[in-house]
């Protein structure tokens, strides 16, 4: 049988770049994931599921199993709700510019926020002794540990990716289908029930999903208010290993994390993804005129968003306040001795956490747009294997990539614990399929013949590559790079795993100082992140305007700590 | 620079074919068994309708695809498994592919520099190309801030600065307008005569595939079907297909009555008509398909013995008349240069149809 | 950003590029790495005393006593540190257990006395730390209470779910807080567990590190609780209004030790550190630095402070072969019976 014609020549560059990929993917993703499934399957050379049986039958682990997903479905409900809440009002309740900008801030706040941020001010206003439940209402003996506490900050944290999913699909909904179906005589509410909500319906899936895998994976929050009658697997797969040195142990608990994550993971993908009727551009401009919605309606919409916003700020400005004060709760007075302790104490952190995340940022951007280049143009047979083996880091959470990477990497052969390497290789493969994901999508606008009138004036791929592709898709490449780094800035749910003495992380700090009941350092360390964060954020994507109209990083797609 | 351009050369593909994989109709040809040879400075045309595999073909020459069976040999040296990048190809493209981050001069110079050409050199060369397509004073805009015929003439310096030995291109001028299309054709075949590069063009334009071509090669469904110059296919159409797609024609059916050297007796819809034609291959009795020009039918007033048909339709157009007639045989397109005055048929009414005896092509009722 | 991070980072990039990183800290001799247990904010201070004494450079990173313990066993074959500084001795006891510290004796060894010491030299004591009650002042005043004075007066239901304390899994405070409970309940295991499990109904969380539940205590988040007296002074000095009183059935006190670990890589140097921290030099500096550690050393005076607060209080040693024997399965039974 005759082979079917291939597309090009074959070019040595592109096959080569592959290989490397390939060969990348198989030593940082598939490896330890092998490592660790062999760890949970194999007793003593033995193939078998005693071990799984063993760990599982544990009444308190198999509370845990129940509560992680109970916990990632109320957050998935409860954070489309309010991240439906906050699109529809951008969309169609035809807010002021000022007030527009003023709801992004506040839902860009949680998602570029090292962890814990919210779970400390939370703790701060809903506590025995909380601003708001003690001395504000009056409220006697409130705990907040346990699943509202944790509910309810992973909410806060999270529902900005609903938001963010959710408002280009309700903008593209667009006014013109609303005024049709007005015009068809249909009441508001009506209006809304037959129109907007069918159609935001794949993309109310979609968030759904997103915030169940975020809340499955997310280690920090309950590690804060889950308390002990509310364990989650996260967490207890941690314990197991730093606590009682069960190696074993944590990499099945973090097994039983693993089935979840695949099933949204594989859900998400192949069947949200073919559903959704508008494509997410993850830019839309508050362009909604107010058709969809009463004027009393209106009011209330915007008056529930604001409020939320505003209580977002709170917590953040109660950060900030317990970072320049002596002791928070007993001594006010202002100072500025925590920042001075981070600026020296938390030197090494600082130092360390920067050059990690300034390495892991260019190598992620490279390896994002090469995956995604390799994905879009490459003709070979397990491309689509290549881009799911990519995502796979990402896709699962941080505990069983940083388990997995615990146990692979800490001895020889491939002893690569403690080294800045194994951190910086966590982060990209971990962080980069935003980057990917976008060089792809910036490569199906680009036309192939570009390429190949480079190709016929003598350039080789990887020539092509550099002198015209690159900088077409350079937009992708900051995007991917930018969210490399804020990851590298505020994870810590794999890298915890990670650090030794001679790297560690601000993240893991905040952490100790949060069990070190040094508040003040954690606030501040939290600030300064934020703060470089944000900067960095602002640099990227005013980079991004520049080279491209309008785009911005798809922060969106980047949740999970 | 046509003084250091070298020796032309030719293109020989020898039993080409592509194959795609189609998701219900398995693997498919987009060019089957393409065999052609290309002579050197010659400028040959792919014409045919959409998805004919003209494209293909093209591509297949230029190294974007790699022939799933045959040879390609560019000049003496067999190129079927060389990279695109080392063929010595210029290619101009249906959507021109100019570089959208570089000016005008870096897309010119861009082959240049990736040979390593030395600075002055790029300058000067650059130069005198756009200097060629009228481009001078254009070299720090960038693409999108030029017309469409203005690109396309970027994207031809580009191609032709290299000095390739081959030039390809695919549908140059779709994108233009009708008057600017008509002038850019006729400065590529100045260009290309000039230059002396061999030049294989691809277009679903016979017009135009007239205008500029050596030779066409008329393709249908991954064939090639007939090739010559224009008025061997214009004239001697090989099949109903070819006679159809070149020009306007009407095909009307007949029967051979008789056939004797030179001289060959058909009957259409009941008038008989003797044909100065070799006959060779048709017998009495044979069904076949008159080519008829519409320009080649003349009209007069209705008489007996004469092939009769109806004014079904009629245009002027100053310079000319169209008829629309319909005749026992079928419909008829009739085209009456420089109508006398006061000398037109109106609707309605009956006339006779003269039909030429020289020059008509006659096709067996099978070659379609 | 100061000048000396920005320059600190460039080189560290230019090292990891380099790819010297691994073999850089361990060639140099003059550099030692710890996992020190000690908050921060008192190992910092304390091994910046011995850096200016001794010239050497100490990189240290703090961790819990579980997972200090937890990384020095995972790292056995190739330590990444040459000392475990600071933490509650049945820790040490632990890591005796498993193996994995060299022993030796320093200068002060004879000097101390014999629950100070591990007989073969694999860990020595720095200080003595024993555990108090604390509570919130105003809670108590609110409640009509007194400090507690018993272990008793903890299970009164007005703390119900306001007690916070070190969760067993992480912490050696947890740990040292159960060996005294079996104590003072005559090492009856089922006595102790019922206790505690009767204790559980007021905890309202078991915190990852033995201090975590101070702040919340200070800031009247939580009532009382369980603490170590540097972790519950420390929190009085900041200025939070809180009471510590010790239960008159007595409570335990936990050694503080440090140890060389085995294989390593900068062994004088580690020797060297537990030389000055078994002695007068380091101790005899708590009172400068404003940690509230009993020294251990016998030539060095409690700080007159520290002694007043003591002066009353019941305190025993937890007995080192009893914790050594049961320090894994009580953890066990703490975590399957009181945590749920
Ligand atoms: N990459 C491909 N995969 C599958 N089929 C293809 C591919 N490229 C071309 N084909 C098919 O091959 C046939 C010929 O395509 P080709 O592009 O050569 O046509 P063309 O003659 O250039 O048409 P047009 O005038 O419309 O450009 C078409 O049926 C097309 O669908
Ligand atoms: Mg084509």
């Amino acid at each position: 049988m005759p082979a079917a014609a291939r597309r090009t020549v074959r070019d040595p560059a592109l096959a080569i770049a592959a290989a490397v990929v390939a060969a990348l993917l198989a030593f940082f993703v598939l490896y330890p994931l092998v490592a660790l499934l062999a760890r949970v399957f194999l007793a003593d050379g033995q193939l078998g599921i005693g071990l799984l049986l063993e760990v599982l039958g544990q009444p308190g682990h198999r509370a845990a199993f129940a509560n992680s997903l109970l916990l990632a479905t109320l957050v998935g409900v409860t954070g489309t709700a309010l991240g439906f809440l906050f699109a529809f009002t951008a969309a169609r309740a035809g807010l002021t510019v000022a007030w527009a900008r003023f709801l992004d801030v506040a839902t860009l706040l949680p998602l570029i926020s090292p962890p814990f941020t919210t779970s400390i001010s939370l703790i701060f206003s809903f506590g025995p002794r909380g601003l708001i439940t003690h001395d504000l209402l009056g409220l006697k003996g409130v705990t907040i540990y346990g699943l509202s506490g944790t509910l309810a900050a992973e909410t806060l944290t999270y529902f900005p990716i609903a938001y963010l999913t959710l408002r280009p699909v309700l903008s593209a909904m667009g006014n013109t289908l609303d005024e049709m179906a007005m015009s068809l005589g249909g009441s508001r509410r009506h209006l809304f029930r037959t129109v907007t909500l069918p159609l935001a319906v794949p993309g109310l899936a979609n968030a759904f999903l997103l915030l169940f895998a975020a809340s499955l994976a997310d280690f920090a929050t309950p590690l804060i208010l889950a308390g002990n009658r509310f364990p989650v697997l996260p967490t207890e797969a941690y314990l197991q290993i730093t606590g009682l040195f069960d190696l074993q142990g944590g990499a099945v608990l973090s097994f039983a994390l693993l089935v979840p994550a695949v099933a949204v993971f594989l859900l998400q993908r192949y069947w949200v993804g073919r559903r959704q009727y508008v494509t997410v551009t993850g830019k839309a401009g508050p362009e909604g005129t107010a058709k969809g919605v009463s004027p009393a309606a209106r009011a209330v919409l915007v008056a529930l968003c604001l409020l939320v916003a505003a209580f977002i700020l709170y917590l953040y400005a109660l950060l900030i306040w317990a970072s320049v004060v002596a002791a928070f709760g007993a001594n006010h007075a202002f100072t500025l001795d925590h920042y001075r302790v981070i600026f020296t104490e938390g030197r090494k952190a600082i130092g360390d956490t920067l050059v990690i995340a300034l390495l892991g940022m260019p190598l992620g951007g490279l390896y994002g747009v090469l995956v995604g280049y390799i994905v879009a143009r490459g003709r070979f047979a397990g491309r689509q294997l290549l881009e799911l083996a990519a995502m796979i880091n990402y896709a699962l959470p941080g505990t069983i990539v940083g388990i997995a990477y615990l146990i692979a990497f800490n001895d020889p052969p491939v002893a690569l614990t403690g080294t800045a390497l194994i951190i910086v290789a966590c982060y990209v493969f971990r962080y980069s399929p935003t980057g990917i994901r976008a060089t792809i999508a910036q490569l199906h606008q680009i036309d192939r013949s570009l390429e190949e009138a480079s190709e016929s004036l003598g350039a080789k791929g990887g020539t092509t590559f550099r002198r015209i592709v690159m900088p077409l898709i350079l937009p992708a490449f900051f995007a991917g790079l930018g969210v490399v780094f804020i990851r590298s800035m505020t994870a810590i749910s794999a890298t915890i795993f990670l650090v030794s003495i001679d790297w560690t992380l601000i993240t893991v700090r905040i952490l100790e100082n949060m069990t070190e009941l040094a508040l003040g350092p954690a606030a501040a360390f939290s600030v300064f992140v934020i703060v470089v964060v944000m900067v960095v954020t602002g640099l990227v994507n005013a980079l991004l305007r520049r080279l491209r109209a309008g785009q911005e990083m798809p922060v969106a797609g980047m949740g999970g700590g | 620079m046509a003084a250091d351009a070298g020796a032309p050369v030719g293109i020989r593909l020898e039993g080409v074919s592509a194959q795609f994989r189609h998701r219900v109709k398995g693997l498919v040809y987009a060019a089957r068994d393409v065999t052609l040879a290309i002579a050197p400075g010659e400028l040959l045309t792919l014409l045919g309708p959409s998805g004919c595999g003209k494209t293909t073909t093209l591509r297949m020459i230029a190294g974007f695809q790699e022939p799933s069976a045959g040879r390609i040999l560019i000049g003496e040296r067999d190129v079927t498994r060389v990279m695109a990048s080392d063929r010595d190809i210029g290619f101009v493209f249906q959507s021109y592919a100019l570089f959208p981050h570089l000016s005008i001069f870096e897309n010119v110079a861009y082959g240049l520099r990736v040979r390593k050409e030395a600075a002055a050199g790029i300058a000067r060369r650059v130069g005198a190309v756009l200097d060629l397509v009228g481009l001078a004073g254009y070299e720090r805009q960038l693409p999108s801030q030029l017309s469409g015929g203005e690109q396309q003439r970027v994207a031809l310096a580009r191609a032709i600065v290299i000095r390739p030995r081959v030039l390809l291109f695919d549908e140059p001028l779709s994108n233009l307008d009708a008057k600017l299309r008509v002038q850019m054709r006729s400065e590529i075949r100045e260009l290309q005569k000039r230059l002396g590069i061999t030049a294989v063009y691809v277009t679903h334009d016979q017009e135009e595939a007239m205008a500029i071509s050596d030779r066409i090669a008329v393709m249908s469904r991954g064939e090639i079907v007939q090739l010559g110059d224009a008025e061997t296919l214009y004239r001697r159409p090989a099949s109903t297909f070819v006679a159809e797609f070149i020009g306007r024609s009407n095909l009307l059916a007949a029967t051979v009555e008789s056939v004797a050297p030179g001289a060959v007796g058909v009957s259409v819809a009941g008038a008989r008509l003797l044909l100065e034609a070799p006959g060779d291959g048709l017998g009495q009795g044979m069904a076949v398909r008159l080519v008829v020009r519409p320009e080649a039918v003349t009209l007069a007033a209705e008489r007996p013995g004469a092939l009769a048909a109806t004014v079904r339709g009629r245009t002027y157009l100053g310079e000319k008349v169209e008829y629309e007639l319909e005749t026992a045989g079928g419909r008829l397109q009739a085209v009456i240069f420089d109508p006398p005055e006061g000398g037109t048929f109106p609707p309605g009414c009956r006339v006779a149809v003269q039909l030429p005896t020289r020059g008509l092509q006659i096709l067996p009722e099978t070659a379609s | 950003m100061n000048d000396t991070l920005a320059t600190g980072a460039i080189r560290r990039i230019a090292a990891v590029l380099a790819l010297s990183v691994a073999g850089a800290a361990a060639a140099d001799a003059q550099t030692l790495n710890a996992y020190s247990i000690w908050p921060e904010n008192w190992a910092r201070p304390m091994l910046q005393e011995f850096e200016a004494a001794s010239g050497i450079k100490v990189n240290f990173l703090r961790f819990s006593s579980g997972e200090a313990l937890a990384r020095v066993i995972a790292e056995k074959n190739n330590p990444r540190v040459d000392v475990l500084f600071g933490g509650p001795v049945e820790t040490f006891a632990a890591g005796v257990k498993e193996g994995v510290f060299e022993p030796y004796k320093p200068p002060s060894f004879a000097a101390l006395p014999a629950r100070f010491r591990e007989a073969n030299g694999q860990w020595v004591a720095i200080a003595d730390d024993p555990l108090v009650f604390m509570t919130n002042a105003k809670f108590l005043k609110e409640h009509g209470l007194k400090a507690p004075a018993s272990w008793d007066d903890l299970l009164n239901p007005a703390y119900r779910n306001m007690l916070q304390m070190a969760d067993a899994r992480t912490s050696g405070t947890a740990v040292t807080r159960i060996f005294s409970v079996m104590e003072v309940n005559g090492r009856d295991e089922e006595k102790g567990f019922a206790y505690m499990k009767k204790l559980r109904q007021n905890v309202q969380l078991y915190t990852k590190s033995g201090g975590g539940g101070t702040l919340p205590v200070g800031l009247g988040q939580a009532a009382g609780g369980i603490f170590f007296i540097v972790d519950a002074l420390d929190t009085k000095a900041k200025g939070y209004d809180v009471e510590i009183s010790f239960p008159r059935e007595g409570i335990g006190t936990a050694a503080e030790g440090i140890a060389l670990l085995k294989g390593a890589k900068n062994p004088d140097a580690g020797r060297k550190l537990i030389d000055w921290a078994t002695s007068p030099a380091m101790q005899s500096l708590f009172a400068k630095h404003k940690i509230n550690f009993v020294p251990a050393h016998p030539d060095v005076k409690t700080e007159p402070s520290l002694a007043a607060v003591l002066k009353d209080a019941k305190i025993f040693p937890i007995d080192d072969a009893y914790a050594q024997d049961n320090r894994k399965k009580f953890v066990a039974r703490w975590i399957a019976e009181v945590l749920p």
